[in-house]
């Protein structure tokens, strides 16, 4: 009744399903930041960032810097923008669905710290809100969590960013240590320095590190397709228009800073184009609607990581607008191939087809951002495709090395053009390959009018580029200082590029045709790659070495702990002994070779043989007393009758107690050591005993000061009110210690008291 | 099982080795003894006891659970030390007043004797709760 | 001098002693112990800290004996901060304890031991006598063998012989370096130690003894290849203890060793530098490896004990002031989050009614909150910004870059990676999948068990939100150990 009375009423109120209170704070954060941004994006344009900067471990060089450059501005606009979209679309998509607090909750949390990524004016903080990123990914990822395939996904994608991650902390702690600050406008207003330093290379792997396993460049993409586990909003929002963007944002951002050199050149482009190719190449072999989205997201990727590695005005340019396009087209078309699998249960491409039928407007939507997609004018698509044609042919004085670019970046667009073909063409008009596990019933409009917002704002910018001119020419600047690209426009005329961009069409025509002939059908992993290599890592070699390490050395044998600790203790102070020559110049004094005290040490040593080799336990308790004897002899010869007195009386309890628990212990006492092992403990505690020996004979003698005992002989009768000078020590010089010492006697009895009190409820 | 003589000699020292005790126990300022010794003579002297009857006879002798001895000399030895802080001196300062004994002389006592009374107290009892407990098992 | 110095010693006593006297009455022993424990921390809180904010040293000279004669206790800002950790996980570990102990029959016992537990962790951090440490390290050692035993199982006796047997040789090792300490410079007192080795310079003499303190230290601490005691026995004992034991007893090697080689062998310190840091890359490697290979979530935490341990080691290796500031802050976070961890591993344990991981299951879906707690504490331990280890690590990483120790930095973060990799698994395992077997043993738990959890966790938030004060006071510590001139005339008086 209740329930049926609220989704009346959430009904009356707005009708979104899946409408709930908490939302609205996620979207008014969400809008209200897009607000923030915009309101500043003239300021930005203009050259004169917002700032704001709050010291917050000043110890350390992290400050809470955050700054709205119009790079920062680019980005910043598509996080928030997209982030609303998204969280209105999850409302349907999501809907009924466990564990939408955690959802929503780590979506915000991303849409932050992927907000104060861009934002951040200190290399520390940004690494903060970077690792925030892996994180919420980890969660959103793992959403469906009780799914292995989930799990795995998600660790996966953790693991991955999150060792180019901490690579990348050390690039920038190096970075840190060369300027002296992490504020990143101390570092850009002298970016050669680095350049200069000997750390560079180090400090540019590191970070490309980073950069590249957040931008799933290849060798490390395998992630990112299985990512696509997670839910369709999400994979839409991080793992294609924002986070994996983080690392082009950082390549951009640092650019100035690490770029201009031949291992940055020839290590993004490399790396950037086998991206693109291989991105492209495997989307093809794709039947999975999010596996295509994932592996051409990879390809445009490389394309941009690729085209930053050129250096050019021009390359920066292109990578830019190549961005917006992507995040504008990419995630419209997420939110497409999302619609379709939540009204058809189904994202197989073998068995979509017709779906125009049952949703028009959602065909309008991937129509318009699958012509943005496939580069036709006027859309942003084209805008950008027609920049990176142009970027590639002008990078290099050589023909052929910018023809080969060229050739290459037509390649993987020919790809992109085929499949915006499967994705905007043949879901909706091609014929259904078999049933649909669900049948469409009334596509909630919220599922459609995200998309059609982003696919619209492709189009609009491409009709009217010079909306973002302004912001992506300051961008370039920023990127590569004092450089200048041309204005952005749709129509540059008769020209190669657009020459180019029709081999593109045609022959990504082409690719369709073959494409429908032999549909891509489930391929197996390839046995060597990147995520076997990953797997093998991850599930063989690591618990292998870790449980074969931790049973060796942790094998439960207390005799091996101690011998283990004893042998290394020998090893490291012997060896300074040893080292020191000391040795040699110990000497005994001459009041030591008494005969009585050379007789009592023979007896001891003897006793102290007889504990070790007694047949008996009952021997062995015996030896013991006799060592104690010999040590209250000893006492009694050094004149120290309280001790001797003590002793004697310690060593008449402990065997009254010995012969106590005597009928407790089991039969067996002498252990069977193999003789190789036994060797080996009789050297670790002959050295043990050498060692002792040695340390005596070293220090005998060797003062620096004159010893403090003296104070307590004469002023114990005087000060302390008595004449025996161990009892006034005992209790009053150092009573302190005495009052620790009953402590500890007192504990030991409630210990013992402890056990035996167990013993005796159990039996 | 044990001998009449054991247990008649047993019976004797008692009250000597109790004595004994308390006397190290008091002269242990001066002269070798102190709680320390003074708590193990009288453990002994109730060992004794149990070695000559039984667990259940030696218990009965003490009147009371060897398990209180521990916090009595703990609470000793520590209010003891926090004496001192009543007239503003810190923890564990000594103080004395002289008792003068019968055959001339005097002796010496104060907070550190009642420090040692607490250790006394505190071995006899560690001793006692371990040596009888695993007696009766 | 402070009179009321004593009182983290005496208070703590007193109250054992009560607890002792009302054995049988377990609502009064109740009360002491939570009385005791609290008061700890209103004294830190409203006294001690206000006095060192001001002076920067207190001390006391028991018995009013004069410095090298008596026993002087002596605190600085270190000392101050270890306090306050042994005091504020004293008293939420305690809370805990009171739930997970109520009405069993180990109750009577846990709260005596339990205090002597904490006035030997006071004791310790207290002392300014080389010798009266030794003692405080027995009170230490002899109640957490009591504790360790309590319930008595056959795993408890075997693991807590081990660590007995152990714990020997590391008290030997000290007895020996003090003894030749006090034939050398013929004194005990630290500050008097250190004033009279400094005079004599460097020797192999101090160079023995600091290494025969390192190894007793380092049993303590469990650094490779001295740890085998710690995976032996601590997740043998009840979780309350395991917590109170992991969370706190093995950084107070660390802390005896941040002590000894700052005051009396700082010319020892940087010369074994390598190894220091040899024992901390092995130590960091071996506990996460160990970490990785358990399915226990009570032993995979232990060895994470160990592994960050090395850390520890790490940066008092690294011997500069940034590398101890940063120790020290990794020591508050690391005490606050791993006894959390064990809290909420012991939470975990009452709701599934196990501690394998992989018989585990279904805590995300039964228990979100709980979940949400592990996750902040998990992440934070695998040092994840905002977190507290992230900025923990982050110094560490600094300062060895700083002193261009660049293979150890590379191994810490490796390891960290390795450290995500297990909190990774326990999340997997415990909270992600689905549970395995039908509702565990208790669905009803006491909220102590949850008080006492988030406060750590919250604490361990603190520390994050606040790390630039943590870290001012972490600094002015590192300043005072590295310029011990002022702590020898606080103690001296001269």
């Amino acid at each position: 009744m209740a329930s049926h009375l609220a989704t009346d009423r959430s009904k009356t109120l707005l009708r979104v399903p899946g409408w709930r209170w908490p939302l609205a704070p996620v979207l008014a954060l969400a809008l209200g930041l897009f607000g923030f941004v915009l309101r500043r994006a003239p300021a930005a344009v203009a050259g004169t960032p917002w700032e704001a900067a709050l010291d917050w471990l000043p110890a350390l060089g992290l400050s809470l810097h955050l700054r709205l450059d119009s790079l920062s501005l680019i980005f910043a606009l598509l996080i928030t923008g997209i982030g609303a979209l998204v969280v209105a679309y999850s409302m349907p998509y999501m809907q009924g669905e466990q564990g939408l607090g955690r959802y929503y909750a780590s979506l915000t949390l991303f849409m932050l710290a992927m907000f104060g990524l861009v934002m951040a004016g200190n290399l520390l903080l940004l690494f903060v809100f970077w690792e925030l990123t892996s994180i919420s990914s980890y969660l959103l990822i793992g959403f469906r969590h009780e799914e292995a395939e989930s799990q795995e996904a998600a660790l996966q994608a953790l693991l991955v960013t999150g060792a180019g991650g901490l690579a990348m902390l050390a690039g920038i702690v190096l970075i840190g240590q060369v300027y002296g600050s992490f504020d990143l406008g101390v570092i850009l207003a002298e970016p050669t320095r680095l350049r200069a330093h000997p750390l560079y290379g180090w400090a540019l792997g590191l970070i490309l590190a980073g950069a590249f396993t957040k931008s799933a460049q290849f060798p490390f993409h395998f992630w990112l397709p299985k990512a696509m586990v997670a839910p369709t909003p999400v994979s839409a929002y991080l793992h294609s228009a924002t986070m994996v963007k983080a690392g082009i944002y950082l390549l951009a951002r640092l650019s100035p800073l690490l770029g201009g050199s031949i291992a940055w050149q020839a290590t993004l482009t490399t790396a950037g184009g086998l991206t693109m190719l291989l991105g492209a190449w495997q989307a093809l072999r794709q039947h999975d609607l999010k596996g295509i989205l994932a592996y051409t997201t990879i390809s445009t990727l490389g394309m941009m990581v690729a085209l930053l590695g050129l250096g050019t005005a021009e390359a920066s340019q292109a990578a830019l607008v190549t961005l917006v396009a992507h995040a504008l087209y990419k995630g419209a078309l997420f939110l497409v191939a999302g619609a379709v699998d939540h009204e058809t249960g189904t994202r197989d491409v073998r068995l979509l087809g017709g779906f125009w039928a049952y949703g028009p407007a959602l065909g309008l939507v991937a129509a318009l951002a699958a012509l943005s997609m496939a580069g036709l004018p006027p859309t942003l698509g084209f805008v950008a495709k027609e920049l990176g044609y142009s970027a590639a042919l002008e990078w290099s004085e050589q023909a052929i090395a910018s023809g080969g670019l060229a050739l290459l970046v037509l390649a993987a667009n020919a790809c992109n053009v085929a499949l915006a073909v499967v994705l905007g063409y043949r879901v909706f008009f091609g014929e259904p390959g078999g049933p649909w596990p669900r049948k469409p019933h009334g596509m909630p409009w919220l599922l459609v009018l995200p998309g059609l917002l982003l696919a619209g704002a492709s189009w609009l910018v491409g009709i009217l580029p010079g909306l973002l001119d302004g912001a992506v020419e300051r961008a370039v600047g920023l990127v590569l200082p004092g450089a200048h690209a041309g204005h952005l426009a749709l129509w540059h005329g008769w020209s190669l590029p657009l020459a180019l961009s029709m081999v593109t069409l045609a022959s990504g025509a082409g690719l369709y045709a073959l494409w429908r002939r032999r549909p891509p059908a489930p391929c197996g992993e390839p046995r060597l790659s990147a995520l076997a290599a990953y797997r093998w890592l991850v599930y063989r070699a690591l618990p292998g070495a870790a449980s074969g390490l931790t049973r060796t050395l942790q094998n439960g044998s207390l005799r091996f702990y101690i011998m283990v600790i004893l042998a290394s203790t020998v090893l490291v102070a012997g060896g300074t002994l040893v080292r020191s020559g000391l040795l040699s110049r110990g000497s005994l004094s001459s009041e030591a070779y008494a005969w009585p005290e050379l007789l009592m040490t023979a007896l001891l040593v003897a006793a102290a043989l007889g504990v070790v080799l007694a047949p008996t336990r009952l021997g062995a308790i015996l030896s013991l007393g006799a060592v104690g004897s010999m040590v209250t002899l000893l006492y009694v010869r050094f004149r120290a009758p309280d001790l001797a007195l003590t002793q004697l009386l310690i060593e008449a309890l402990t065997v009254i107690l010995l012969l106590q628990v005597f009928h407790y212990l089991p039969p067996g006492f002498e252990e069977h050591v193999r003789p190789r092992r036994a060797a080996l403990e009789i050297a670790v505690a002959a050295s043990v005993g050498l060692l002792m020996a040695g340390l005596v004979l070293m220090a005998n003698g060797v003062q620096f000061a004159p010893p403090i005992a003296r104070y307590y002989l004469e002023q114990s009768a005087p000060l302390a009110h008595g004449h025996n000078v161990v009892n006034v020590i005992l209790v009053d010089f150092r009573g302190y210690d005495t009052l620790g010492e009953i402590t500890v006697l007192a504990t030991a009895a409630i210990g013992v008291y402890a056990l035996l009190r167990v013993r005796r409820r159990k039996a | 099982m044990s001998s009449l003589i054991l247990r008649t000699v047993a019976r004797l020292l008692l009250p000597i080795l109790v004595l004994l005790s308390l006397f190290l126990l008091l002269r242990g300022h001066n002269l070798p003894g102190g709680g320390f010794v003074g708590g193990l003579v009288c453990a002994a002297a109730i060992i004794l006891q149990m070695v000559a009857y039984d667990t259940a006879t030696a218990r009965r002798m003490l009147r009371g659970s060897p398990w209180l001895l521990l916090p009595l000399g703990l609470g000793l030895a520590l209010l003891s030390g926090l004496a001192a802080l009543l007239w503003g001196q810190p923890f564990m300062t000594s103080r004395f007043v002289s008792v003068p004994l019968p055959g001339g002389g005097a002796l010496d006592l104060g907070l550190p004797t009642v420090f040692d009374l607490g250790v006394y107290f505190v071995v006899l009892g560690t001793v006692l709760l371990v040596v009888l407990n695993l007696g009766e098992e | 001098m402070t009179l009321h110095l004593v009182l983290p010693v005496a208070l703590p006593l007193a109250g054992a002693i009560l607890c002792l006297a009302f054995y049988r009455v377990a609502r009064v022993q109740r009360a002491i112990a939570l009385s005791s424990c609290a008061g700890l921390v209103l004294y830190l809180a409203g006294v001690l800290w206000p006095l060192l904010n001001g002076a920067g040293y207190a001390t006391l000279r028991i018995g009013n004996w004069p410095a090298p004669y008596g026993i002087v206790l002596a605190v600085d800002l270190l000392s101050a901060i270890m306090l306050s950790l042994a005091a504020v996980v004293g008293l939420a570990v305690l809370v805990y304890a009171l739930a997970w102990f109520r009405r069993e029959p180990e109750e009577p016992l846990l709260y005596p031991l339990y205090l002597i537990l904490l006035m030997g962790l006071n004791g310790a951090f207290l002392t300014g006598d080389v010798f009266n440490l030794y003692v405080f390290f027995e009170i230490m050692l002899v109640s957490s063998f009591g504790l360790m035993a309590l319930g008595g199982e056959r795993g408890q006796i075997e693991g807590t012989i081990k660590y007995l047997a152990i714990s020997q040789l590391s008290s030997a090792l000290f007895l020996l370096g003090a003894g030749l300490l006090y034939g050398l410079a013929g004194t005990l007192n630290m500050a008097d130690l250190a004033r009279k080795l400094a005079a004599s310079g460097a020797t192999p003499y101090t160079a023995i003894a600091a290494l025969l303190f390192l190894g007793a230290f380092g049993i303590k601490a469990a650094v490779f290849p001295l740890f085998f005691w710690l995976p032996a026995s601590y997740h043998t004992a009840k979780t309350p203890v395991t917590a109170i034991l992991g969370g706190l007893l093995t950084k107070v090697g660390i802390y005896a060793l941040c002590r000894l080689y700052t005051l009396l062998f700082p010319v020892h310190w940087a010369a074994q530098r390598s190894l220091f840091l040899g024992i901390a890359a092995l130590t960091m490697v071996v506990g996460v490896l160990g970490a990785v290979a358990q399915g226990d979530i009570k032993r995979l935490l232990s060895f994470h004990i160990i592994s960050q341990i090395g850390y520890l080691i790490m940066g008092l290796g690294l011997s500069s002031t940034l590398a101890m500031a940063a120790t020290l802050y990794f020591m508050v976070h690391i005490v606050l989050v791993k006894t959390g961890l064990f809290l909420i591993a012991g939470i975990a344990e009452q709701v599934t009614g196990t501690t394998d991981l992989y018989a585990m299951g279904g805590l995300l879906r039964r228990r979100p909150f709980l979940a949400c707690l592990f996750l902040i504490t998990a992440m934070s331990l695998a040092g994840l910004p905002p977190l507290s280890g992230f900025y923990a690590k982050l110094g560490l990483v600094i300062a060895g870059l700083q002193s261009q120790e660049y293979w150890v930095v590379a191994v810490a973060l490796g390891v960290s990676m390795l450290t995500l990799f297990s909190m990774v698994k326990i999340w997997t395992q415990a909270f992600m999948k689905k549970a395995t077997t039908a509702a565990g043993a208790k669905e009803q738990l006491r909220p102590g068990l949850y008080v006492a959890a988030v406060g750590l966790a919250a604490l361990a938030l603190v520390a994050a939100v606040g790390a630039g004060p943590i870290y001012g006071v972490a600094q002015r510590a590192s300043q005072q150990l590295f310029d011990s001139s002022a702590y020898l005339v606080a103690v001296l008086g001269r």
